[in-house]
């Protein structure tokens, strides 16, 4: 027996594979589209970027929680400067809570623990959560750009995702 | 009435007479397209409610129940995330038979998922998977899939808190598998098109999310499920039902009465339920507060509960993935011809042990869920007061990957067998004493090195063994730090003592597993056994995880955080 490929191929049985070979290509080709089809183009989504009022108003040492409900952020200011923490676990997403008197963010989901910094220090999320970008727009507002996150030890406090202040 | 059975109309509809003869009986099931799909004899042992617990027939009521149910709340529910949660509202209070139609729905739903998994334990207990019925059981575990996405997908549409975290968990739980999920180990994808993003047609669960999940849980899945039913029930029919003992008797009247008898019953029991529970609804979802602590619904409270030991990769996609096709291998790895049609645990005590062990692992953990855990996930006995405040520092930390690969190489390798074609080699150079102890040896060593492997990072780790010691949730760590402080200098000698002891005895258990393998080797082959004790081992390494978190505070055996990479 001859392997398949050097097998003779009468002229019907040549159409025939061709024809197969269609019919299997453009319902492959149609499953593919539709796969498409499900991944929508345009987005309604909220924007990403907020002003969060004057740097003055932030406390040296403290969490400010009052954005949670609204934009999903900790702002927080430490005697260097001001970053932001996006509040959403980087387990499986839930929004965690500041306990002060731990000085622990907790997840109500699965129990992840994390600092001030936002490193993990308990429960079972992989990673630190995320800062947001911090500028200061055009009014002298903080502005934070929730689209631009990171959370590498080393590159997360410095560059945009950190902002020195000191007076006041 | 007599002349109206006269009319050619009648005539065209009901093609045989009503009398009760045999003839009669045997027209009723075949000349009728619903009771066709029953034989129309069966054994009279197959009808005994002790045998099937009518647990299959039940399971079928009420995703009927459910039909009816889910289209009458579709007249008044629309699905969007202005609407959904006020239509909810007006469905309690505005609505004639509101709230009891969706209280049928939800306790249905609840009644369904479990009456499906008793089933399937039914099922597997009295070895009705066994040849020919192989191809059907694969089909039960689709179904029973299904009823799962079913619920899952439903949960999301009263657009409540509860809704809402469940399903942002869930989908982030997508977007932790491997290769096509952002988040997962070695991604190659974006939160803007990996498979949670078509998941939800967004990137949080919004107004898209809500609009497919009403689809998929209205029309897709019912559908899907629907025809996988169907082939279901026939195929029950076409492998002959599983017990075949006793005389033959007429399908009508002996099984339908008793079918129509379970569905009064469930209908009954499920409207007094209905009458006297109103099903949850809690606030109205907020994206970004989430309820503390969050509780999945009990079926999932489970898988919540393991997501809290293994990443979500492991836990979320890789377990689930596992188990159901783990399950539908079953009747093609169980070799054991014996104990079908009836509940025979002498003769098939390997298979009830696993597979009820198994299952009171996936109770447990819902257990665990349910009466253990309060605000923050944190642990508290079942009856103690919750306190949002509560201080407790939990602390838990990572084994060395040096270690942790050594751990968790000798625990997989436990899975391997010298095949007796090497042992005879050897046997043949060495000798037949010889060659059974350098295998004990061998087994002997990987159960030891395993023990060592656990128990060196713990003890000899500085940082560790303080850390974990001085912690409040780690009570053998607390005690091994204790006893290490409090002896002294004899405290070094102590750890060494522990040490060894726990190599010995996990040595002398690997040994005994060896003995253990080399059966279930000879009974099973290669590749059957490979599938077995690959299930095997995956199945024990779940509480043997679960007991480094609470006993030791371990997060992770291995961890490479630069691929998201741990276990």
């Amino acid at each position: 027996m001859e392997p398949w490929w050097q097998q003779p191929v009468s002229r019907r049985q040549f159409i025939l594979r061709v024809g197969w070979g269609l019919v299997y290509g453009s319902l492959l080709s149609w499953a593919m589209a539709t796969l498409r089809y499900m991944f929508p183009n345009v987005l309604y989504e909220p924007s990403a970027v907020f002003k969060a009022g004057l740097p003055g108003e932030y406390e040296v040492g403290t969490v400010t929680t009052k954005w949670v409900r609204e934009q999903r952020t900790w702002i927080i200011r430490n005697s260097q400067g001001i970053y932001a923490l996006w509040a959403r676990c980087t387990h499986l997403g839930c929004t965690p809570n500041w306990f002060d008197t731990e000085r622990r963010f907790k997840c109500p989901c699965h129990g992840s623990n994390f600092n001030i910094d936002g490193d993990v220090i308990a429960g079972p999320a992989p990673k630190p959560l995320f800062r947001a970008a911090v500028s200061l727009a055009e009014d002298g507002q903080l502005q934070i750009d929730k689209a631009q996150l990171e959370n590498r030890p080393g590159k997360r406090e410095g560059g945009t995702f950190f902002l020195p202040y000191k007076s006041a | 009435m007599n002349s109206l059975k006269k009319t050619k109309l009648w005539k065209s509809m009901f093609r045989h007479d009503f009398q009760d003869t045999p003839r009669t009986r045997l027209q009723r099931v075949f000349g009728n397209v619903f009771l066709h799909l029953h034989p129309v004899k069966i054994p009279v042992d197959a009808l005994k409610f002790t045998y099937t617990w009518g647990l299959g027939g039940i399971s079928f009521v009420l995703f009927f129940v459910l039909i009816v149910t889910g289209v009458l709340l579709m007249f008044y529910y629309r699905p969007t995330t202005g609407l959904a949660f006020r239509d909810m509202k007006d469905l309690e209070y505005a609505v004639t038979l509101g709230t009891f139609l969706r209280n049928m729905h939800r306790w249905g739903a609840h009644a369904m998922v479990m009456t499906a998994i008793l089933h399937m334990v039914r099922v597997f207990l009295t070895g009705a998977y066994k040849p020919p019925r192989e191809f059907n059981w694969v089909i039960g575990v689709i179904l029973l899939t299904l009823t799962f996405l079913m619920s899952y997908t439903g949960y999301l549409l009263p657009w409540d808190q509860l809704a809402l975290w469940a399903v942002t968990v869930g989908a982030n739980m997508a977007a932790n598998t491997p290769v096509l999920g952002n988040e997962g180990p070695f991604s190659i994808v974006t939160p803007l098109n990996d498979v949670k993003f078509v998941m939800l047609g967004g990137t949080s669960v919004g107004e898209a999310a809500l609009l497919r999940f009403y689809v998929m849980h209205c029309i897709a899945i019912p559908f899907i499920a629907a025809l996988f039913m169907a082939v279901h029930f026939w195929r029950v029919r076409k492998d002959v039902f599983s017990r075949q003992t006793g005389e033959k008797v007429d399908v009508w009247p002996h099984l339908v009465s008793r079918e129509l008898l379970a569905t009064i019953l469930t209908l009954l029991v499920l409207s007094i339920w209905s009458l006297a529970m109103n099903a949850p609804l809690e606030e109205m979802a907020n994206p970004t507060v989430t309820p503390n602590p969050s509780k999945a619904p009990w079926y999932f409270v489970g898988l919540q509960e393991l997501l809290v030991y293994f990443d979500p990769w492991i836990a979320g996609v890789l377990m689930p993935t596992i188990i159901v096709i783990g399950l539908m291998a079953i009747p093609y790895v169980d070799v054991n011809p014996k104990g079908v049609g009836r509940y025979a645990f002498t003769e098939r005590k390997f298979a009830w042990s696993i597979f009820l062990f198994g299952t009171a692992l996936w109770f447990a953990l819902i257990f665990i869920g349910t009466y253990c855990r309060g605000p923050n996930w944190e642990w508290y006995n079942p009856g103690q007061t919750w306190s949002i405040r509560r201080i407790s520092k939990l602390t838990l930390m990572n084994i060395p990957n040096f270690w942790g690969l050594i751990l968790l190489g000798a625990y997989f390798l436990q899975g391997m067998v010298i095949s007796p074609q090497w042992k005879q080699r050897c046997a043949v150079r060495l000798g037949e004493g010889p060659t059974r102890l350098a295998c004990q040896g061998l087994d002997f060593g990987l159960g030891a090195l395993m023990g060592a492997a656990l128990m060196i990072p713990l003890i000899w780790t500085p940082e560790f063994f303080r850390t974990l010691g001085q912690s409040r949730n780690a009570p053998l760590m607390q005690s091994l730090f204790a006893l290490r402080s409090h002896l002294g200098a004899a405290g070094e000698l102590a750890m060494v003592g522990i040490v060894t002891v726990t190599a010995l005895c996990f040595g002398l258990g690997a040994v005994g597993f060896g003995r253990f393998k080399d059966r279930l080797w000879g009974r099973l082959g290669l590749v059957k056994y490979a599938v077995v004790i690959g299930l095997l081992l995956l199945m024990a390494s779940v509480p043997a995880k679960i007991l480094l978190r609470l006993l030791f505070g371990v997060k992770y055996i291995v961890s490479f955080p630069t691929v998201s990479f741990n276990i």
